[in-house]
């Protein structure tokens, strides 16, 4: 932001004259536009003046008309009674646009000055004749799907953003002004606004310094991860990494953005190496579009063979995906579809293109989420082709050992997603023809797709000590980027030593601890669960190995197939009474404390180097018991009920029922929120995000205005139902559930909206102009 | 970036008098300065969240005079003699305001970055509703009397001020409904 003087007024002559007396001044109201545009330089007053201290707040309501105060919030506006009674229109309008923070900050005089939100006018760098007379108008050809189609101009076609100021105009309404030079003037509505024309610049009829004083409405008639950052940043300046410490007890979100270090961790440590000081750095949101990763674009193309009566005979799943110039990323977008049905002749291929664009990275379900929602469009695709139901269709082709391999599955309970999920929807009440269903005037639709994502589970270390004073304290380098480590493996923790909940601390998230994987690849559960198993229980075979040759415990000669954990301490299973705490152990033998290091290691046949530990997801899982070979993944059912407007072609997604199969679920509450999660993520997917680079390569949806992601009135009735059983090939019986849920649900929601509207949408976000046909 | 301006330098210093949490504060900063980077860096209130520091995702929610703001487009030289409350002023020693432990128990966070501004915002959201201000969902706008039936849909439209890429939406509609029900109850 450029430097500016701030002066205060107190009066409307006074803030007048205080405008006037400068050229670079402006006024400041409640700031959500002035202050937004200032951080990106589009905005740069030398001078600003605080008008909020006039007062200009009161709405007055007269026989007449009603007069509202230019500082009056939005929100106030809108919520007021008699606003609400005689001008529903306008308090409609105002609570249709932005959120109530925004609306109880921004004036009405503000909103009415508002400035377009045309992302080449946000941006300093592109050209734009509103922000700079002369330069040109990049929107022209660019990014211009929201711009004005009526009162264009070959020199600008950006719109004002209000939703307000329509409702004011067909209220006939009047602006009240003071100029600079103390004399009152108002302007009505339909003039005050300037179509671009020649002179996009020239927004509105107000001269330099003019305030807006307030508004008449007349009465109408009748009316993550610890251990790969220090290991990086030991790289990139050559030190020990023993000698750099990575604290990270919380991090917000990530979703693999955290997986790899990114080039601001490195520039902020060689900040603080040159100016010798702590150095705090803040990516911009813009930033964040470009320098933390991101979903790779794909192309795919998918072939079904099937018999009449649908048994598939050939799959052929070909992808083209995108990559930075220099990167290299592992993203398999077709792997699901290699074991995701029983299919004698399948085939996949799955390239990646260097483009000058910003590196991709791993984000929730890289490569599942992807290719799942070419491979179930296609599904359904079949099934309408074939007339057989969709879900009929997947069990048929099911596969019950592993199709590539013939191995079998560690576990596998999709059949009971398909029909616990099915029955908890009410599948039955579909009627299979599109177009068939309505509620209201709204087309109904519903949708089902299949979920899976193989099993992966990366070396872990965690260390577990009990204490003087029984407390037990366990810890690893890991971190928790919400999924919610610290509460699974308090909980885990707390049962493996028998200890009440309360009187064990877990830690995370300093690489001064055991070296633990990063948070992804819905792996870190399980990993991070089998070591603080294993550490747990070797610390009760440590305390085992004390008592059993102490005379004086009344657990003397236990071994470990006698006892069992509880209240804090060890007892002998069939004896109650043969009962000693771990506190009154320690205290015996004169110990402070007992520590005990516990390791989990891949099931498969895997090295320890990241990439090929990361292939371990791929190759089949050997049980640690029997040493039986199979292949271990987790599975869910979506069904999706979507409401599409005919006229409109807006969907929305107005519920979900998620049939899950994660194997053992440790924590039922934790683990259906990271279910809700990743549907969410898929309606964000399906329906609303996109980023969208124009011509010239420049991104045009670098706020979160222009990139939209699911808002809580998108999220709606979400179900979870969690099936199955522990899985047999990891000590814990987890499977990961983290990433899951986003599978598949781009293809549920297209499949639905097929069944709605009769139309298919092969490319997402399914916008309206495609549900509408206008566009493929 | 605009963080520049957080030491007590600069051309154009200006003195701001502010109330956070019940106490009160003279500063003196540079004209510069959002209340959200005031929040953090100056009185050291991190609680306050930045999540896109343009106005679109609600992580900086406050409570300014009663009413649910966003602290990232609001300049401090701009917030004189306002009482501001951030989610370090909601709880009473150790006992959590009731959204608060609504929260915890409906399990309404995953990564916890969005909370704090959920849970100012839900707060407000509550006191709306008991106003009887109607929101873009309402069916009627013009009824003023028992003008608000707080369905799901109603809580969900209130709480889209603010993002949560986690997704924990449904949980948030939950502990609001907690909130409202036991009010009812009581």
């Amino acid at each position: 932001m450029k430097a500016f003087a701030f002066q205060r007024v107190t009066d409307a002559e006074d803030a007048v004259r205080a405008l006037a007396a400068r050229s670079g001044s402006m006024f400041l109201a409640g700031g959500t536009t002035l202050v937004d545009l200032m951080k990106v330089d589009v905005l740069t007053p030398d001078t600003i003046v605080g008008v909020r201290p006039l007062g200009l707040s009161s709405i007055d309501v007269s026989d007449e008309a009603i007069t509202v105060g230019a500082n009056v919030t939005n929100s106030h506006l809108a919520w007021h009674p008699v606003v609400r009674d005689r001008y529903p229109v306008l308090s409609e309008a105002i609570l249709s646009g932005a959120t109530t923070q925004i609306r109880n900050m921004a004036t009405v005089a503000g909103n009415i000055l508002q400035r377009t939100r045309c992302s080449y006018f946000r941006d300093i760098h592109a050209l734009c004749n509103r922000r700079q007379p002369g330069s040109g108008c990049d929107a022209l050809n660019g990014f211009n799907r929201g711009h004005a189609v009526l009162g264009v101009s070959e020199h600008c076609i950006a719109t004002h953003p209000s939703d307000m100021c329509v409702a004011m105009a067909v209220l006939d309404a009047d602006v009240h002004t003071v100029r600079p030079d103390g004399t009152k003037r108002s302007l009505p509505f339909g003039e005050f606004h300037h179509a671009p024309g020649d002179t996009p610049h020239v927004e509105v009829s107000l001269e330099h310094g003019e305030l807006i004083t307030h508004i008449v409405i007349p009465h109408l008639p009748a009316a993550r991860r610890s251990h790969g950052v220090r290991d990086s940043l030991a790289a990139a300046f050559g030190v020990d990494p023993a000698d750099v410490r990575v604290l990270v007890p919380f991090v917000g979100g990530a979703f693999g953005a955290g997986l790899r270090v990114w080039p601001h961790t490195i520039l902020a440590a060689l900040a603080a190496r040159v100016t010798k000081r702590p150095v705090k750095l803040v990516l911009t949101r813009a930033q964040m579009f470009t320098s933390i990763g991101h979903r790779p674009n794909t192309i795919q193309q998918l072939s079904l063979g099937a018999t009449r009566d649908g048994q598939l005979t050939a799959i052929e799943h070909i992808s083209t995906s995108s990559i930075g110039m220099s990167d290299e990323l592992f993203y398999p977008i077709t792997n699901g579809t290699t074991d995701g049905y029983a299919c004698p002749n399948v085939t996949t291929r799955a390239t990646q293109i260097r483009q000058s664009v910003p590196t991709p990275g791993w984000m929730r379900a890289p490569g599942e989420a992807e290719g799942s929602f070419a491979l179930e469009s296609a599904i359904d695709e079949l099934s309408y082709a074939l007339g057989i139901d969709p879900i009929e269709l997947r069990v048929k082709n099911h596969a019950h050992v592993h199709p590539e391999s013939g191995l079998p599955w560690s576990s596998n309970a999709l059949l009971e997603c398909y029909r616990k999920g099915a029955e908890r929807f009410g599948w039955s009440a579909r009627n299979p023809k599109p177009r068939s269903m309505r509620n209201g005037r709204q087309l109904v639709g519903y949708g089902m797709a299949r979920a899976a994502l193989i099993a992966f589970q990366p070396a872990c270390k965690a260390i577990a000590s009990i204490r003087r004073d029984g407390t037990a304290f366990v810890r690893s380098g890991a971190t928790d980027i919400g999924p919610g480590p610290y509460t699974v493996m308090t909980m885990l923790a707390a049962d493996c030593l028998g200890a009440p909940i309360e009187r064990v601390q877990f830690s995370l998230g300093d690489s001064a601890m055991p070296k633990a994987p990063a948070e992804g690849g819905s792996g870190l559960t399980g990993a991070l669960g089998n070591a603080v198993q294993a550490a747990c229980v070797d610390l009760v075979r440590a305390f085992v190995g004390r008592v059993t040759a102490d005379a004086s415990s009344p657990l003397k000669g236990c071994r470990m197939e006698d006892i069992t954990v509880r209240d804090g301490g060890i007892q002998i299973t069939d004896d109650p009474a043969r009962f000693e705490t771990y506190a009154e152990i320690l205290a015996r033998h004169g110990l402070d404390e007992i520590t005990v290091e516990g390791e989990s290691a891949p099931p498969g046949e895997t090295s320890s180097t990241a990439m090929v530990a990361r292939a371990g997801r791929f190759v089949p899982f050997t049980a640690p018991s029997t040493g039986a070979r199979a292949h271990a993944g987790a599975y869910a059912a979506h069904f999706v009920e979507v409401h599409v407007d005919p006229d409109l072609g807006t969907v929305r997604v107005a519920r979900v029922v998620s049939a899950v199969d994660g194997g053992r679920i440790l924590n039922p509450k934790t683990a259906r929120s990271q279910i809700i999660g990743g549907i969410a993520g898929g309606i964000g997917m399906a329906l609303l995000e996109e980023t969208v680079s124009d011509r010239t390569g420049r991104l045009a949806t670098t706020s979160l205005a222009e990139y939209v992601v699911a808002a809580n009135a998108d999220v709606r009735d979400v179900e979870v139902l969690f099936v199955g059983q522990p899985d047999s090939m990891s000590p814990l019986g987890t499977k990961g559930v983290g990433e899951l849920a986003i599978a598949g649900m781009g293809a549920a929601i297209a499949n639905a909206v097929y069944h709605a509207t009769g139309t298919r949408v092969r490319s997402l976000p399914i916008s309206i102009e495609k549900v509408l046909g206008n566009e493929a | 970036m605009s963080q520049a301006g957080i030491a007590p330098t600069g051309k154009h210093l200006v003195v701001t008098t502010l109330c956070v949490n019940n106490t009160t504060h003279e500063i003196s900063l540079d004209s510069r300065v959002t209340l959200l980077d005031a929040l953090r860096d100056v009185l050291g209130l991190t609680g306050t969240k930045k999540g896109c520091d343009q106005g679109a995702c609600g992580a900086c929610t406050v409570i300014i005079e009663g009413q649910r703001v966003l602290s990232c487009l609001m300049l401090v030289a701009a917030c004189e003699g306002q009482h501001v409350v951030t989610i370090e002023g909601l709880a009473v020693g150790d006992e959590l305001h009731p959204m608060q432990a609504a929260f915890l128990h409906c399990d309404a966070f995953q990564c916890g970055y969005c909370t704090p501004g959920q849970i100012l915002s839900a707060v407000c959201a509550v006191e709306e509703v008991h106003a009887g201000v109607p929101s873009h969902v309402t069916p009627e706008v013009r009824q003023t009397v028992n003008a608000v039936t707080l369905t799901d849909e109603e809580i969900r439209e209130r709480m889209s001020g603010n993002l949560c890429r986690c997704a924990a939406y449904p949980n948030i509609v939950a502990a609001v409904r907690q909130i409202l029900s036991a009010e009812v109850r009581s």
